[in-house]
């Protein structure tokens, strides 16, 4: 408060004071001098009863500044009520006006507040754990690779430690059939270390976490229940606690339920499960399928945890040179792992739905502009009557407020509504993106963004009007603030602004457009359309035997061709476009044993015919068939760049590899290489294909059906619509054992399609946006375009009066308009050029400055731009000359 | 020098100047003397506590000021009540009547 004394109005009170107290001592003096009293006398006893004089006019100094302050308070609030009424009752008088351009803004508004509530959903709002930013994800990496952590180094690694409060936690994603009374299903879970739940910091809704002694081997049978499981599953009864469920033929009792905010994992667990470690489990440093979080110590730094891990590592790569040769560990916060790159690109959004905000203002400006044309006079008799530019500026902002806000009204209904539509056509996923709502902080967001535009919108044309000359105003009457056509630089300048932003996001869309062209051209290696895939998982308690698992899917197999309408059914440890696959080091027969060089590869468990149903070429030798028995001579095929890395100028054929387990003498295993298949694109058409190879389930290591959990891809070829065999499918699997759900039921095409879900999402948004703010721009256009002709109906009229042909007043006003287009134009190429780089890991076979993609949006916006202003134009050339000249 | 005196009771030179003014609007001494002859001279205005009050009371809405002409011809600030200060001068007489009546009650009884 104190700074106002420092303002320079500070004298008026000083002076009111002054010349107040003055009269009055010489009224007091007046008074004792007519009493009888000499002057002198008179004047001292005024001042005694007046007391400390400089005192008092202190305290009224003080006080008036008080009283001066209120009064501007209270004036300027009654001045902003008036000012709000005035706007009020103009957009009244012209709904016409306030109608466009409060859809306008409410189209910018409402699309920035949506994708602004997905942002804060997914990227702002705080975890529900207990201080999220200490928790860490420790990982391995092989190779420079980021890889999962294997049960005996993450035993090593949590023993050899200090750094984290109350050590480290494991989690396993696995899946369990869920049999509990109604139809058996197939879920996501996590297999956890007992102490979890706290070190991510979380507290059950309902009931109890695991106790510390609940990973130990034989008393893991407890489980702790998501939110949406108990939801879904159990009816949200509260009975559920201490009950016994059945999953993967075993019973769990319910030891707690989760809240809905604890969804933290993109797996999207829907049960947990005690861990427990055998001391032969913790003795593996091999098999890598942990993920692995810890909760840094108050004092303790990630440097400091690196260090630790360092040391373990280096003590294991020494110890277990054959499994942790190469390792190191790395330490990621959980958030960023968390949010991964969605966050950056839900920025992207909101950056090309903000530059709509921005055309969409320019629009508003110009439709001001215009009808500040019609409000010269007002202007004029306000200024006559004493208000100062200053006092019309707030005025004219005041009325975009008013216009802003009732936008954001609107604009938060179209929030709403696409908002929805956000969540529901956004890729499967997005972090906590079905925890978005237009809630309190969308809505502050909607009136700060209003109030920004309407400073944006407001402020260029309200400057312009209140310094529009008062005497011009008055003569003119209503025709009264014109300013010279073409040389209008307000109005050229929104032109220029509008087709630069819009050329930045075409540019954009552009760019991701031709990525997804680029990805549906490519070749995946199989032929996706005809083929139906499901999943089914055998539980370990009822299938132990390896030989009765095969034996089973052998089954399944053959039950599945005989489905009418199937003609080639197969069973696969990993379709493409699946999860699963893990990494296996190779060894070609020859090649000395050494880490670098195994050749990594990707393993394929499969039955004969898998081939014919993905239909891929057999490049050279020969399939699987009945030759490739159980105990038989061991056999794979491999995919055709598995073949270049292995045998590098060598025919593969008849070759031997060694891989996947050891004889029991614990020499290596080989395989004879009988074949080579066609690459694949197994992790979607983005991915360049990777080594590959192909072992017939006959012949599975026997360990390799704890590593699939004894789940495998059922895959049919089925011309016509594979996917109305999903029913014959379910009743055939269930003719062989009715407690086995199959899940994940998809075709193909499918699951080619939503590997491409989120680029084409991200396509999809850019587009909608780059097309709402090239009409934006065109409709800006055409305003600025159609009000210059109407200004220069004379000029026009004495043109075509004087010979000027139609063609050639068309083309003038071309001319002139296309100016600040191209202008525009050159701008937006710089800028979308630099922008651009915030795409390029959304970009596929595209550069970020591709010239083909400028040159298609600068044709399609300067196409736009010339219709825009072709209307106008050819109303220029129809102007007829005698009514032009008389009008004036 | 007066022969009688009597301490204004606090609060109450708020309400004297308020009734003054709504006999229309006056100056600052205008005011004081329009106390003292309205009492009798019983009363005497603190003039140095006068003028803090008047601007309190401004700054309260209860009273507003304009430059006006004094009745010898000088440049004086002239006070007004305004239609708040009429509600604040109500509530500060009921306020006194009540306060009075108990007073009254305790001293004069019988």
């Amino acid at each position: 408060m104190n700074r106002f004394y420092l303002w320079p109005w500070k004298a008026p009170v000083d002076d009111e004071v002054d010349d107040e107290l003055t009269f009055h001592l010489e009224m007091r003096t007046r008074e004792y001098i007519d009493r009888g009293f000499s002057t002198a006398d008179a004047r001292r006893e005024a001042e005694r009863r007046m007391g400390d004089v400089e005192r008092v006019r202190a305290a009224c100094r003080t006080l008036g500044e008080g009283r001066d302050r209120r009064m501007r308070r209270i004036e300027y609030a009654s001045e902003l009520r008036q000012d709000i009424g005035f706007a009020w009752r103009q957009m009244r008088r012209h709904p016409g006006f306030a109608l466009v351009a409060s859809l306008t803004l409410a189209l910018g508004i409402g699309g920035t507040t949506a994708i602004f509530s997905a942002v804060d959903a997914v990227v702002l709002r705080p975890l529900p754990l207990r201080d999220p930013a200490r928790l860490m994800v420790v990982a391995e990496t092989w190779k420079g690779m980021p890889s999962d952590v294997s049960a005996g180094n993450f035993t090593d690694a949590n023993a050899g430690i200090t750094s984290f409060d109350g050590g480290l936690t494991a989690e396993q994603f696995s899946s369990f059939n869920l049999a509990d009374g109604g139809t058996p299903e197939r879920i996501i879970g996590g297999r956890v270390t007992a102490n979890y739940f706290d070190v991510l910091g979380a507290r059950p809704a309902m009931g109890r976490t695991f106790r510390a002694d609940e990973d130990r081997p034989g008393d893991e049978q407890v489980v702790v229940l998501s939110h949406r499981l108990w939801m879904r599953r159990f009816g949200a009864a509260s009975a559920i606690l201490e009950r016994d469920i059945r999953m993967n033929g075993r019973r769990y009792t319910v030891a707690g339920v989760m809240p809905a905010s604890f969804d933290l994992t993109t797996n999207r667990e829907e049960v947990w499960v005690p861990i427990a470690f055998t001391p032969e489990r913790k003795a593996l440093h091999d098999e890598h399928y942990l993920t692995v979080y810890g909760r840094l110590k108050a004092d303790a730094t990630v440097q400091r945890a690196l260090a630790e891990l360092e040391a373990v590592a280096s003590r294991l790569r020494r110890d277990f040179p054959k499994d942790d040769g190469e390792l190191t560990f790395t330490v990621i916060p959980f958030t960023d792992q968390f949010v991964g790159d969605y966050g950056k690109r839900l920025l992207v959004l909101l950056g090309a739905v903000s530059v709509v905000l921005l055309i969409a203002c320019g629009n508003v400006a110009n439709l001001l502009l215009a009808r500040g044309a019609a409000r010269g006079r007002e202007i004029a008799i306000r200024t006559a009557l004493g208000a100062g530019q200053w006092r019309i500026v707030r005025q004219f902002l005041t009325e975009s407020a008013v216009l802003a806000l009732c936008a954001a009204a609107a604009g938060l209904l179209f929030a709403k509504w696409s908002l929805a539509a956000v969540v529901a056509w956004s890729p499967p996923g997005v972090p906590r993106l079905e925890q978005a709502q237009i809630d309190p902080a969308a809505l502050g967001f909607a009136v700060a963004a209003a109030l920004v535009s309407s400073v944006l919108f407001g402020l260029a044309p309200a400057l312009r009007l209140a310094r529009s000359d008062v005497r011009t105003g008055l003569r003119e009457g209503a025709r009264g603030t014109t300013a010279g056509g073409f040389r209008d630089r307000l109005r050229t300048g929104l032109i220029v602004a509008e087709v630069a932003l819009s050329l930045l996001l075409l540019f954009g869309a552009g760019l991701l457009i031709r990525s997804a062209i680029a990805l549906q051209r490519v070749d995946p290696g199989f032929d996706p359309n005809g083929v139906l895939t499901a999943r089914v998982a055998l539980p370990a308690a009822s299938y132990a035997e390896p030989a009765r698992v095969v034996a089973t899917f052998q089954r399944m197999a053959e039950a599945a061709a005989q489905v009418p309408g199937v003609t080639q059914a197969s069973i696969t440890s990993y379709a493409a476009m699946g999860g699963g696959g893990g990494s296996n080091g190779l060894l070609p027969e020859g090649v000395p044993f050494a880490l670098k060089n195994l050749v990594q590869s990707v393993l394929r468990i499969i039955t004969p015919d898998f081939f014919r149903v993905m239909r891929i070429p057999l490049v050279k030798g020969r399939g699987f068939d009945d030759r490739d028995r159980s105990g038989g001579q061991k056999v794979m095929i491999v995919s055709a760049r598995l073949a270049a890395l292995a045998f590098p100028g060598q025919d593969p054929i008849g070759k031997r590899i060694a891989c996947c387990e050891q004889r029991p003498d614990g020499s290596a295993d080989y395989k004879v290489v009988v074949g080579i298949a066609g690459d694949i694109r197994s992790r979607g058409p983005a991915t360049p294909p990777v080594a590959e190879f192909y072992l017939p389930m006959t012949q599975a290591p026997a360990d390799a059906w704890n590593w699939t959990q004894r789940s495998m891809y059922i895959v049919v070829r089925a011309p016509g619509d594979p996917g109305a065999l999903t029913q014959p499918l379910r009743e055939a699997i269930a003719r062989i054992d009715p407690d086995l759900p199959l899940f994940d039921v998809r075709t193909m095409s499918q699951r080619l399609s939503s590997s491409l879900a989120t680029a084409r999402f991200n396509t999809l948004l850019l587009t909608i946006l780059g097309g709402v703010g090239l009409l934006l721009a065109a409709s800006g256009i055409y305003g600025v375009i159609a009000y210059f002709v109407s200004q220069r109906t004379h000029e026009i009229g004495v043109r075509i009066a004087l010979g000027a042909t139609p063609g050639r007043v068309v083309r003038l006003i071309l001319t002139q308009a296309m100016r600040p287009v191209v202008l525009g134009a050159a701008v937006g190429i710089g800028a979308a050029l630099a922008a651009s780089q915030v795409l390029t890991n959304q970009l596929f076979d595209v550069s970020p400055t591709d010239p083909a993609t400028i040159a298609a949006v600068v044709v399609t916006l300067g196409t736009v731009a010339l219709v825009a202003s072709a209307v106008p134009a050819r109303r220029a050339a129809a102007i007829d000359p005698t009514k032009a000249l008389q009008a004036e | 020098m007066p022969d009688t005196t009597a301490e204004l009771l606090h609060g109450t030179l708020v309400a004297l100047i308020l009734k003054t003014l709504a006999r229309g609007r006056r100056h600052g001494y205008a005011i004081a003397r329009a106390i003292e002859e309205a009492t009798g001279g019983v009363v005497q205005v603190e003039d140095g506590s006068l003028y803090p009050a008047l601007y309190r009371m401004e700054r309260s809405g209860w009273i507003e000021a304009e430059w006006g002409v004094s009745e010898l011809g000088r440049k004086a600030k002239l006070y007004r009540l305004t239609p708040r200060g009429r509600r604040q001068l109500a509530a500060e007489t009921a306020e006194w009547a009540r306060f009075a009546a108990a007073i009254s009650h305790v001293l004069l009884a019988t």
